[in-house]
């Protein structure tokens, strides 16, 4: 089976692409994630994201308008692709493997003497 | 509307536009601005500046920033490949130009490479001593009634010690003092013929001949010390190992002295570029021990002086004080019987700037050194000015490529770009080809003018600051010439030109005539100088000297020959011997030979004169053969007899004198001055009757003027015997020149040469700036011609339609050969006219070296006028016949 990777940041960025749906593209997906998970997101740090995330296959591009606010330059698009999709999905079982090893005790500390 | 304020930062959107890969940057740059525009809503515009610069220095980043080569220069290289790959093709389209450019170049360049090699190695004379920028040698100028009658670089042996004591600005000082040829034996095997110099102890801190063996603190301190050259030194000891430390404590005999000399030291053979050549260095103290003159005599003239200035020290101001100093020590004409000044000659000039006599430095002529750099600037110009004119002449073949390539959307800047590369590929090819050229040809050219150029000697010997003028020159002529051109070419107007309205402009016509004008100009005066050159060297090869030079063979002197009683008979029986030969018809020995420099005596007047009366002359000892050996004619009274020879020399009391000699000492006539008495020696009361008078002859070359002489009836060891022969088998009578010598001089050396070899020798400067010269004269009048080939058929070419027309309406080949050329001849003819006064002042200044010279007659310059009109009507006419045969339907039947 192949092996998915999927940093955490860019798990965030894929969930995000994924919640913008048709409208996803550099500023859009900055707001949205500062605005959900409360912190901040240099283009940067964003930019790499999306650009390794696309040379991983998970995400596609189209190129889009360019507005006046951005001085005529294109948006670009980004949607998640089947890969990409499987690559979240593998990414949550994971995640819920692990919730549910964890034995209820380890959740509940009080009960742990100190 | 947007205002200028409404803009993110743009020293960073230009540093994020120049680091961004190309594929990012439009939507991020997109991203950044519609970011910063709400940044601007948000926080206002200082605080969306500060977001956006730290969104772009984040953005500085592996993944984001472009490959190392930016875009820009990819462009460019895929530009230039097509700028080559045009250039190739245009240059192979025109294989005839190319190949003229090419080669008109590569010969400039090769002649420039050759006069290179040839000036960086005269200019780096001396320039391996540290100190040679503080050490001057002291030159001394003798006068007598007002007028110079010594110009030297010998003096007196209290020179450089005393000025040393009287001046604190002097560090240090060297006395050399020539010590003739050795004559050494070393067990039982003779050598002879090296030079070696007397030398103070100081010899070696003053100059940088490097040590390679011996101890620095004994060396030259003894008497009877000698320090050798290498190659003197293998000579005499053939050492087996390569540790010369093993020979010093050596010794070797020295002519006749008893006393043996020992070996103290070895040194590096003189560089090549040392003005000052030697084989051995003997001790000063050897001189002063046998006699004390040599430290104290205010009178003996045979010293030369090196000083070394302490640092900082104004020399001019030092000259100065050498006035005071001439007149403490030599009491005006007092002490000497004439004015003594001194001056100081820098060491760096002694090579290429001494005209003194009785000097021992190898020098070369500054003058035709700095000549030398001249050609070759006029050849390199002669070059690229055809360059130049052959693109510029191209110009309306190349104006449609401009204009299209114009209407494609290139720039002024990239059009330069394509014309410097395609001049910077010819100049290239040129160079490469020079260099070739120059190292197949240089044993041929080095064979021919007699020097010993290479590469390795320019290489070593440049200076970086003559790299950079070389460099700067090439690189800096290179460009211009290339520039001009691309700029030219660059500047048509592409709808003008596509629409065929092309014109070309009268500037620039006037402008390649210019160019024209100069390159025959400088050819021409060139020419007029090589006639010249030639001119002078046959006339003083040819001259009439007022003796007879020819089939004169000179013996040296047999070195284990000792002066006594006997030396006279000794000599003469040789001579008796000699003359028996059938094939001899004449001997004789004299202290010098013509073309020897001659000693001079100050202190001379006639019996009845004043006794402030001081006369100076040259003078010689001679035997009775000498007038009828040498063929010099006695014009008044009678050559010297047997009976005027004694051995001993108290008793001689006649002498002969020249015709310049006698106007000297104010005779009208010859018959005036026999029997007179000269006065000369013991302090003015011996007494030499005048017995004959011969007429003046060039005992020297012509450069130099024919000066009184005295003869006198002296013997002396040293002196060469000179023969006359007759007949044809010269090796036969040769043999038995030596075969009697042999028996006469048993264990002395048998060395020959031939007086006329021996006399034109000192025209060997002469001949060889005459050979460069023409050489290089013949090289820029070729360029020149190529230059004119290319341009005249281009021309010829440009204006077929013009001769079709002409043609068609009854114009015959011979009309339209004399239209077309008849530009060229003008400029030509007007080239010829401009060289005239330029030639003209500069030989009329070199020949002003020469006591005897040429006339400057009018033929010397009209001549190189047709020469050059005459080579260029030649090379005009078959371009331009080729142009007026086509037939007319052929060039007129696409209109």
């Amino acid at each position: 089976m192949k092996n998915f990777t999927l940093g955490e940041f860019e798990e965030v960025v894929m969930l995000t692409v994924g919640v913008l749906y048709d409208s996803a593209y550099g500023v859009s997906i900055k707001m949205e994630i500062e605005q959900r998970l409360n912190r901040t997101v240099s283009v940067g740090a964003l930019q790499i994201a999306l650009k390794r995330l696309e040379d991983k296959g998970y995400l596609k591009s189209r190129e889009g308008e360019g507005t006046e606010e951005r001085a005529g330059r294109p948006k670009k698009y980004f949607q998640i692709t089947a890969l990409g999709k499987r690559a979240i999905e593998h990414s949550r079982a994971q995640r819920e493997a692990l919730w549910k090893a964890i034995p209820k005790a380890a959740l509940h500390p009080k009960i742990v003497g100190r | 509307m947007a205002t200028h304020s409404n803009h993110p930062p743009q020293l960073f959107l230009r540093f994020f536009r120049w680091f961004c890969h190309p594929e990012l940057r439009r939507h991020i740059e997109g991203d950044l601005v519609e970011l910063y525009h709400l940044q601007r809503v948000r926080a206002g515009k200082r605080k969306a500046d500060i977001r956006f610069a730290i969104d772009v220095m984040l953005l500085f980043r592996p993944g984001i920033i472009g490959p190392i080569k930016s875009d820009v220069n990819l462009n460019h290289y895929g530009m230039l490949k097509s700028y080559f790959i045009t250039s190739w093709r245009t240059i192979t389209k025109n294989k005839g130009f190319a190949a003229i450019n090419v080669f008109g170049l590569a010969i400039g360049l090769a002649a420039c490479l050759l006069i290179l090699q040839f000036v960086i190695f005269e200019l780096s004379f001396d320039t391996f001593h540290s100190k040679l920028d503080r050490t001057y040698r002291v030159t001394n100028d003798r006068f007598q009634n007002g007028k110079l009658i010594q110009h030297g670089t010998i003096t007196y042996p209290t020179i450089g010690p005393v000025m040393a004591r009287d001046y604190p600005e002097i560090e240090d000082y060297v006395r050399i003092m020539p010590g003739g040829t050795l004559n050494v034996r070393i067990d039982d095997k003779n050598f002879r013929g090296d030079d070696s110099y007397f030398t103070d102890q100081n010899f070696f801190t003053v100059f940088d001949f490097k040590l390679l063996a011996g101890d620095r603190k004994t060396l030259l301190k003894d008497p009877y010390t000698a320090v050798l050259t290498e190659s003197t030194a293998r000579k005499y000891f053939s050492p087996d190992s390569n540790n010369l430390s093993t020979l010093i404590g050596k010794t070797f005999y020295w002519g006749l002295d008893p006393q043996p000399y020992e070996v103290k030291g070895i040194v590096s053979n003189p560089p090549a570029n040392s003005h000052f050549q030697f084989a051995a260095l003997i001790s000063y103290s050897t001189v002063t021990t046998t006699d004390k003159d040599a430290d104290i005599s205010w009178t003996w003239s045979d010293m030369y002086h090196y000083l070394v200035l302490k640092p900082g020290t104004d020399p001019k101001s030092l000259e100065k004080k050498f006035e005071d100093f001439s007149e403490r020590y030599f009491k005006g004409d007092k002490v000497t019987g004439s004015i003594e000044k001194f001056y100081l000659q820098p060491m760096r000039k002694t090579h290429l700037y001494s005209d003194y006599e009785y000097d021992f430095a190898v020098t070369a002529s500054g003058k035709a050194v700095w000549a030398m750099v001249i050609v070759a600037v006029f050849i390199l110009v002669i070059a690229w000015i055809n360059y130049v004119n052959l693109t510029t002449s191209r110009a309306m073949e190349r104006a449609k490529e401009v204009g299209l390539r114009k209407v494609m959307g290139a720039f002024k800047s990239q059009l330069v770009s394509q014309f410097i590369l395609e001049s910077l590929l010819i100049t290239g090819a040129a160079a490469l080809i020079a260099i070739i050229l120059v190292t197949s040809l240089q044993p041929s050219f080095n064979q021919l003018v007699g020097t010993g150029l290479t590469w390795n000697l320019l290489v070593e010997n440049l200076t970086t600051q003559q790299v950079a003028i070389i460099i700067a020159g090439l690189v800096g002529g290179a460009l211009i010439a290339g520039m001009y051109p691309a700029f030219i070419l660059s500047r048509y107007q592409p709808v003008m030109v596509l629409k065929g309205k092309f014109a070309r402009s009268a500037t620039g016509n006037f402008f390649r005539k210019s160019l024209v004008i100069f390159q025959f100009t400088a050819s021409a005066a060139l020419i007029t100088g090589t006639l010249i050159v030639t001119r002078q060297i046959e006339f003083m090869n040819k001259a009439e000297l007022g003796f007879g030079l020819n089939n004169i063979v000179v013996v040296r002197s047999p070195e284990l020959l000792a002066y006594d009683s006997t030396f006279i008979t000794r000599v003469e029986d040789f001579k008796e011997a000699l003359k028996q030969f059938s094939s001899v018809t004449n001997a004789t020995t004299s202290w010098r030979i013509p073309g020897d420099r001659l000693g001079r005596a100050f202190n001379i007047r006639i019996d009845g004169q004043p006794a402030e009366t001081h006369y100076t002359v040259s003078h010689v000892g001679v035997d009775y053969d000498y007038f009828k050996t040498m063929g010099v004619r006695v014009i008044a009274g009678r050559p010297f007899l047997p009976s005027d020879h004694h051995a001993n020399f108290e008793k001689l009391n006649t002498i002969i004198i020249n015709k310049n000699a006698m106007h000297l000492f104010g005779f009208a006539n010859p018959d005036d001055a026999l029997g007179r008495d000269v006065l000369w020696g013991n302090d003015g009361t011996r007494k030499w009757k005048i017995i004959g008078v011969v007429n003046d002859y060039h005992q020297e070359g012509l450069q130099k003027p024919m000066e009184p002489m005295l003869f006198r009836p002296a013997y002396s060891p040293g002196s060469p015997i000179s023969i006359k022969v007759q007949g044809a088998n010269i090796d036969q009578t040769l043999a038995g020149i030596e075969g009697i010598y042999k028996k006469f001089f048993p264990g002395n050396s048998f060395e020959y040469f031939f007086l006329e070899s021996q006399y034109k020798r000192q025209y060997q400067d002469d001949n060889r700036f005459g050979k460069v010269i023409t050489i290089f004269t013949v090289l820029a009048m070729i360029v020149a011609s190529l230059g004119m080939i290319g341009l005249s058929s281009y021309t010829a070419l440009q204006r077929t339609k013009e001769i079709g027309i002409r043609k068609v309406l009854g114009a015959s080949v011979s009309n339209i050969v004399s239209i077309l050329s008849f530009g060229f001849i003008k400029l030509v003819l007007i080239a010829a006219l401009f060289s005239l006064p330029i030639a003209y002042y500069f030989m009329n200044e070199w020949l002003q070296g020469y006591a005897y010279r040429i006339n400057l007659g009018w033929l010397l310059f009209a001549l190189p006028v047709i020469i050059v009109v005459l080579i260029a009507a030649v090379t005009i006419f078959f371009q331009v016949l080729k142009a007026a045969l086509t037939k007319p339907a052929e060039t007129l039947k696409y209109e």
